[in-house]
């Protein structure tokens, strides 16, 4: 099958994408396309492409329609879709999977998201739980753009006068703990 | 010598209940009919109007034939046959024995109220401090614990509700009949031994119980347990399980020695609950967990005074068994979350909306909002509630909801004078029966209902008082939001409570969403020889599919019947000899029952009966105290052998009970029914009414007064009778024709049956499997033998019929065979299953291509194994071609499933293959639904289209090219697959030569009309000829064997007699008065009139006459009448009532 547009990325044969993606539309294959994912979802209108247009991209194996998208990128895994659909799809679970395969492939148009996730993780491992200053400040490090940077920095000023977020740096107590957690995740996803 | 038992238990008094038993009560059989409702009618006493007509028209059920053996009016008030028994607020507990022999055993549920006594007068609601949600209205108005189930019943008794009755026994002090007896006193004779070592426990128990009526005695320790067991007789132990010193384990050891037949209830923790059970193995009857429920507890106790009890159970001997449970309404409840149902008030489910539009529903037909009684303006239908839901364990359509939602919003809009916004929202509109497509069509383009293709996730509080907001994404992805006044729910149906409990008495098998499992290739015989099943109880399906479905199960339970040795009866209407009384002065004998002492205290019933003996109206008088005894009734039986007076006038209550009775007496004493009659005198004496004695006596002086001017002016009938050619005639020997003939033959009449091809089988053989797995061939095979070796058929081949005369009951029609010669054949019945065909492809270049096929070329390709499943790379299928629009603009029913059935089949042979299909709304009705979720499982790809952009198809140097327009990416998509199936439905075989033969009208798309969609689906207007299969419109291979049964079933209706009876109430013609102008053929709705050109008049069709009057209304001279509604009788009765004799 083809459409108007080349497919111009999708993995060759046999690749591990191409059976990620592959597993993924064998799981949303019942999908009928109904809609109450997008009704339902909260971020939808921050997205590109709805819900349903993705799960329809993904059912069609277009795959670089749907790493042109950001759509699953802005997913906040509030789980709306997954409670309200009727043919009980793993929506948010499958928005996950495109994430990792995104990541895993490069297959990504703008880096904002990926490095979001990564600086957020990197944190979290390296301390045991989240602190917002430091997070933000090695995000805006490794975006290499002052732009961005400065784009946020009403908002901070903001919440840092409503003491949303705090200057103090908090206690350490769980230091290097998850890395454990961390390797293994890694080791089973090489091996899936 | 085998005993015969001709007679069948229908389980369900619903509609499909009804129909299988006034079909069976119309061939004579005896049926018994229960329902564990106190009501019949099931969920049809709740809709007022069903499409395509939006009225109501029930009572077209009734029998046509022997119309006089039945009730004659609304059928949603009640009806009465003389083969039928009804016993309502009844279950089927047991079930023994083999088809043919079973032993049935039914329990009445106590209703607390004697219906013999009751006369409805109302006195018990107006007093009961109890008020509940109505059933009835679903729940919009409240009820007292003793009313009435259907408003509008006849006769309409109270029942007590024993679960809401607090038992304060005002009911039953101001009953003036005293009908009520709450069993106070029994109840307090049950007395209760609570064994527990916890105070507080043994207290609220005692409390709880105390209150429901019962007598509780305590022990705090197994110890004085025993010794209160030694002292007392009890009903029942509660007994716990840890006690100190002797426990529960030992106190019931000790209980079983001592009373053995004493049902003990052991109380236990979490932590004993291991113990409670070993005590069940020791003879406790059951446990309870602690902390206790108190409703749950006060049931359990009260089941088990209720078994103690002498509930009434009986025991009958039938031959066969009609399981027609229904359905029940998905809970709303269960997606209350999302919906708002139970918390926003104008969120309301569609028998709720039902109501609501009804004239006695809540607000007597007005639509108006349930929260503030403000008009609803602005309403949306959402779809799929409870159905088509996987979380629900409902991976099935409920088929019917798409129509009723549709009707629902042109109902909306004529009640509100088409100011209401109606908006439906749904995922595939599902019109795939008969004209449903342009039923739709007509309320989008001339109603204005607005079609939303958007399932609504949610519900929420709107900006305004009352509104509702929903949020949804339209078919482009965008997200959009509105607010409405009402929220329509079109929830789907689910199977009954306590379908597991019927199933397993009955001993029939479930299917996996709890509905009754049915064999290959029918819809009504079950896992057990001789239980059958009828209506929705096998799955979900309208109005028309359920008499449908009733009546091929009355066929299978008549069939088994008659071969069981319960032969069809035929003495009912032996003729007996009457006295010709038409020159004799009228002289009426009135017999009066003064209900006792009653009438004569509340109206001076004896002052009555000397002024109309005075004024001369009456000859003879006979008094009874109860005429309903079957004393007092001997004894005017016998007072009528010996009176000289020829017309007799009853006066009692309940007049529609007296049916057969006035037969009976009509017999012993020689005077025709028609001379005999029943006027109630006991209703205006009802308490609660009027209560001036003069009124009263006024009103049963004038009623009287009536009726004997009725009866006077009443000619007495000298029927003309028509004796039946038993024998059938069927045209077309597909299945539905071959089935059809071999059910009227297997009951021992002769069929002729009538193919004009070469061969029989029709579209069977060109079948491959149907989507569950059977094999049509098989099925045609073992048809095809059973039609050869059976000796009351005669087919004829390569024949077409050209010629008919005659009218129901005797037909004479002439064959014209292959080499030209004619046969005359005789027959009293006929049946039409002329058939239908594939639709030859007009578009989407079919023929420009070897791999542009149809979905029935594809069948027989593999079916021959022609093609390699295997080295086809792309499949595309195109559902609706040529159909669903203009010129053929139905939906033909069975693509959507062969195409799923036929792409299934590729991706099981090899996975690999890309399977399309294109389609418009997929038309997976009922159970067929869980194999679009499979094939959407296997991977098919559903891509669908609209009208507007349907897909094109380009063959291009021989390879294929379709583009169509994916809705929700919004762009082409472009397929080029290696072979293209259309999908292009059904049309119907030529049979305008049939139709003209029999007088048969064919509609715009060429099949042929019956006399009323919804109600009598194999019907013509013609009687005596029925239709059945694909003639009637698209249908499956089962579908139309169901049909073909149905059919059969309503000719046996006519066959199984020798004569055809002639209601009393028939038109007749005065030759001398008429003129000739042939108005009333016109006008008569059954074609029972016509002229007869030899003799130049207009002659009656008196069997097939129905006594409508539409003939005496339009004849200008007063020539046609109807016999017993003479202008001069209807005038005197006028006078009757305003003029009073004695002023």
């Amino acid at each position: 099958m083809s459409t108007n547009e080349p497919n111009t990325n999708a993995s060759p044969p046999g690749t591990r994408g191409a059976d990620a993606m592959q597993t993924l539309a064998g799981r949303l294959s019942a999908c009928m396309q109904c809609g109450t994912c997008t009704g339902s979802c909260a971020n939808s209108e921050s997205m590109d492409i709805t819900p349903r247009h993705l799960w329809r991209l993904v059912q069609l194996g277009l795959k670089d329609c749907i790493f042109d998208s950001a759509t699953f990128w802005i997913c906040s895994s509030c789980y709306y879709c997954t409670l309200r659909c009727p043919r009980g799809l793993p929506l948010t679970d499958a928005m996950g999977e495109l994430k990792r395969i995104a990541v895993a492939e490069g297959l990504f148009r703008d880096r904002t998201s990926p490095l979001f996730y990564r600086t957020f993780l990197d944190t979290v491992r390296r301390y045991g739980r989240v602190r917002e200053m430091e997070v933000m400040a090695r995000y805006f490090l490794a975006l290499r753009s002052p732009a961005v940077s400065a784009g946020f920095t009403p908002l901070g000023i903001k919440l840092l006068m409503k003491g949303k977020i705090k200057p103090r740096i908090p206690g350490m107590s769980g230091r290097g703990k998850l890395g454990p957690i961390y390797d293994k995740v890694r080791e089973m996803e090489a091996r899936s | 010598m085998k005993e015969k038992i001709g007679s069948a238990l229908i389980v369900g008094a619903g509609i499909s209940g009804i129909r299988s038993a006034l079909d069976l009560a119309e061939m004579n059989y005896h049926v018994i009919l229960i329902d564990r409702a106190p009501h019949i009618g099931g969920t049809l006493r709740q809709l007022d109007r069903q499409f395509p007509d939006d009225h109501c028209g029930m009572c077209k059920m009734l029998p046509l034939v022997d119309r006089d053996a039945a009730s004659q009016y609304c059928l949603r008030k009640g009806l009465f046959h003389e083969n039928i028994d009804i016993m309502l607020s009844t279950d089927l507990v047991s079930l023994e024995g083999e088809p043919g022999r079973f032993q049935a055993t039914l329990r009445f549920k106590p209703s607390l109220v004697d219906p013999g006594r009751c006369m409805g007068c109302g006195e018990c609601a107006r007093v009961c401090p109890v008020e509940i949600p109505d059933e009835f209205n679903a729940g919009l108005t409240l009820r007292k614990a003793v009313y009435l189930p259907v408003p509008h019943n006849i006769p309409n008794h109270y029942v007590v509700d024993e679960a809401a009755c607090i038992r304060c026994g005002e009911c039953q002090k101001v009953c003036p009949t005293e009908a009520i007896d709450l069993k106070l006193e029994s109840r307090r004779a049950f007395r209760i031994l609570v064994v527990d070592d916890e105070l507080v426990v043994r207290d609220s128990i005692k409390e709880w119980l105390e209150d429901e009526g019962f007598s509780v005695d305590m022990a705090e320790s197994g110890v004085e347990a025993v010794e209160k067991l030694g002292k007392r007789e009890y009903g029942l132990m509660l007994l716990d399980v840890k006690m100190p010193g002797m426990d529960g384990v030992q106190v019931l050891k000790a209980a079983r020695d001592m009373r053995p037949e004493l049902p003990v209830m052991m109380m236990t923790a979490y932590a004993t609950v291991e113990t409670a059970v070993e005590a069940i193995k020791m003879g406790a009857r059951d446990y309870l967990m602690k902390p206790f429920d108190i409703e749950k507890l006060v049931s359990i106790v009260v089941q088990y005074y209720q078994d103690t009890e002498s509930i009434p159970e009986r025991r009958v001997d039938v031959g066969a068994v009609i399981l027609a449970a229904g359905f029940e309404s998905s809970d709303a409840g269960l997606v209350k979350d999302t919906y708002g149902y139970g918390q926003l008030p104008n969120v309301v489910t569609s028998i709720e909306f039902e109501r609501l539009l009804s004239g006695t529903g809540p607000s007597q037909g007005k639509l108006l909002r349930p929260a503030d009684g403000r008009p609803a303006e602005k309403i949306a239908w959402l779809q799929c509630v409870g159905s088509r839901n996987l979380h629900l364990n409902a991976d099935y359509c409920s088929s019917i909801c798409c129509m009723y939602s549709i009707k629902e919003a042109l109902l909306a809009k004529k009640h509100n004078g088409g100011n209401v916004d109606a908006s439906i929202f749904y995922m595939d509109m599902r019109t795939f029966g008969k004209d449903f497509q342009r039923y739709r069509d007509r309320a989008q383009q001339e109603h204005g209902v607005k079609f939303i293709r958007s399932r609504v996730h949610s519900v929420e509080p709107g900006a305004s008082n009352g509104s509702l907001s929903i949020v949804y994404s339209d078919p482009a992805g965008t997200v959009c939001q509105e607010e409405f006044d009402m929220v329509v729910l079109a929830t789907g149906q689910k199977a009954p409570r306590g379908t597991s409990a019927l199933a397993e008495v009955a001993g029939v098998e479930l299917n996996p969403w709890g509905f009754c499992r049915v064999s290959d290739f029918s819809l009504t015989r079950t896992s057990r020889d001789g239980v059958f099943v009828s209506g929705s109880f096998s799955g979900l399906r309208d109005v028309s599919e359920s008499l449908i479905q009733a009546g091929s199960a009355s066929l299978c339970a008549s069939a088994l019947l008659h071969s069981k040795g319960g032969e069809l009866a035929e003495v009912a209407h032996e003729r007996y000899p009457v006295r010709e009384v038409s020159r004799e002065m009228p002289l009426t004998a009135l017999a009066v029952c003064s209900c006792g002492e009653i009438l004569e205290r509340a109206a001076g019933l004896s002052g009555i009966v000397e002024t109309l003996q005075k004024a001369g109206l009456v000859s003879e008088v006979f008094r009874f105290d109860r005429l309903c005894t079957r004393s007092d009734w001997e004894d005017l039986r016998k007072k009528t052998e010996s009176t000289r007076c020829n017309r007799v006038l009853i006066g009692a209550c309940l007049p529609y009970v007296y049916g057969k009775k006035l037969k009976e007496l009509s017999r012993s004493a020689g005077l025709a029914t028609s001379l005999m009659d029943v006027v109630d005198i006991r209703t205006p004496a009802f308490p609660g009414l009027d209560g001036d004695k003069r009124s009263v006596s006024r009103h049963i002086l004038t009623a009287i007064e009536m009726a004997l001017a009725r009866l006077r002016g009443v000619d007495s009938l000298s029927p003309v009778h028509t004796e039946v050619i038993r024998k059938a005639l069927v045209v077309g020997g597909g299945i539905a024709g071959m089935t059809a003939a071999l059910a009227i033959a297997d009951h021992g009449f002769h069929v002729d049956l009538v193919e004009r091809s070469p061969q029989l089988g029709g579209n069977l053989r060109t079948l491959h499997r149907t989507i569950e797995g059977s094999s049509p061939r098989d099925l045609l095979e073992r048809t095809l033998s059973r039609i050869e070796k059976h000796p009351l058929l005669t087919v004829h081949m390569n024949a077409r019929v050209v010629h008919s005369q005659g009218r129901v009951g005797r037909f004479l029609t002439t064959l014209e065979k292959e080499d030209g010669r004619g046969e005359a054949i005789e027959h009293g019945v006929c049946i039409l299953a002329t058939g239908g065909k594939e639709a030859a492809p007009r578009s989407y270049c079919y023929g420009d291509s070897e791999a542009i096929v149809t979905q029935h070329e594809l069948e027989g390709m593999f079916r021959e194994g022609v093609l390699d499943p295997s080295r086809l790379g792309i499949v595309a299928m195109i559902q609706c071609v040529d159909s669903r629009e203009e010129g053929r603009n139905y939906c033909s029913r069975v693509c959507c499933v062969s195409a799923l059935k036929n792409a299934l089949y590729l991706k099981e042979r090899n996975p690999d293959t890309d399977v399309y299909i294109l389609y418009r709304d997929m038309m997976t009705y009922g159970f067929l639904e869980t194999y679009y979720t499979q094939a959407r499982r296997a991977g098919v790809i559903f891509i669908r289209y609209d009208l507007e952009d349907r897909p094109a198809v380009e063959v291009i140097d021989g390879r294929l090219k379709v583009s169509v327009l994916d809705t929700v990416l919004g762009r082409q998509i472009i397929l080029e697959p290696g072979l293209l199936v259309l999908s292009t439905g059904i049309v119907p075989a030529e049979h305008v030569r049939e139709a003209e033969v029999f007088g048969l009208s064919i509609n715009e798309d060429g099949f042929l009309m019956e006399a009323e969609s919804k109600w009598r689906p194999v019907d013509f207007m013609r009687q005596g000829v029925f239709l059945c299969g694909l003639a009637h419109s698209p249908r499956s291979i089962t579908e139309s064997i169901a049909m073909a049964e149905a059919a059969a079933q309503r000719a046996l209706g006519l066959l199984c007699r020798r004569e055809l009876p002639i209601g009393s109430t028939v038109a007749e013609v005065r030759q001398s008065l008429c003129s000739l102008c042939e108005r009333c053929i016109a006008a008569c709705p059954y074609g029972a009139r016509w002229r007869n050109e030899e003799e130049d008049r207009i002659e009656v069709d008196q069997p097939a006459c129905q006594g409508c009057g539409s003939c005496a209304a339009v004849c200008p001279n007063g020539a046609s009448v109807i016999l017993g509604f003479r202008d001069q009788q209807i005038l005197a009765v006028i006078d009757a009532a305003l003029e009073q004799v004695g002023g």
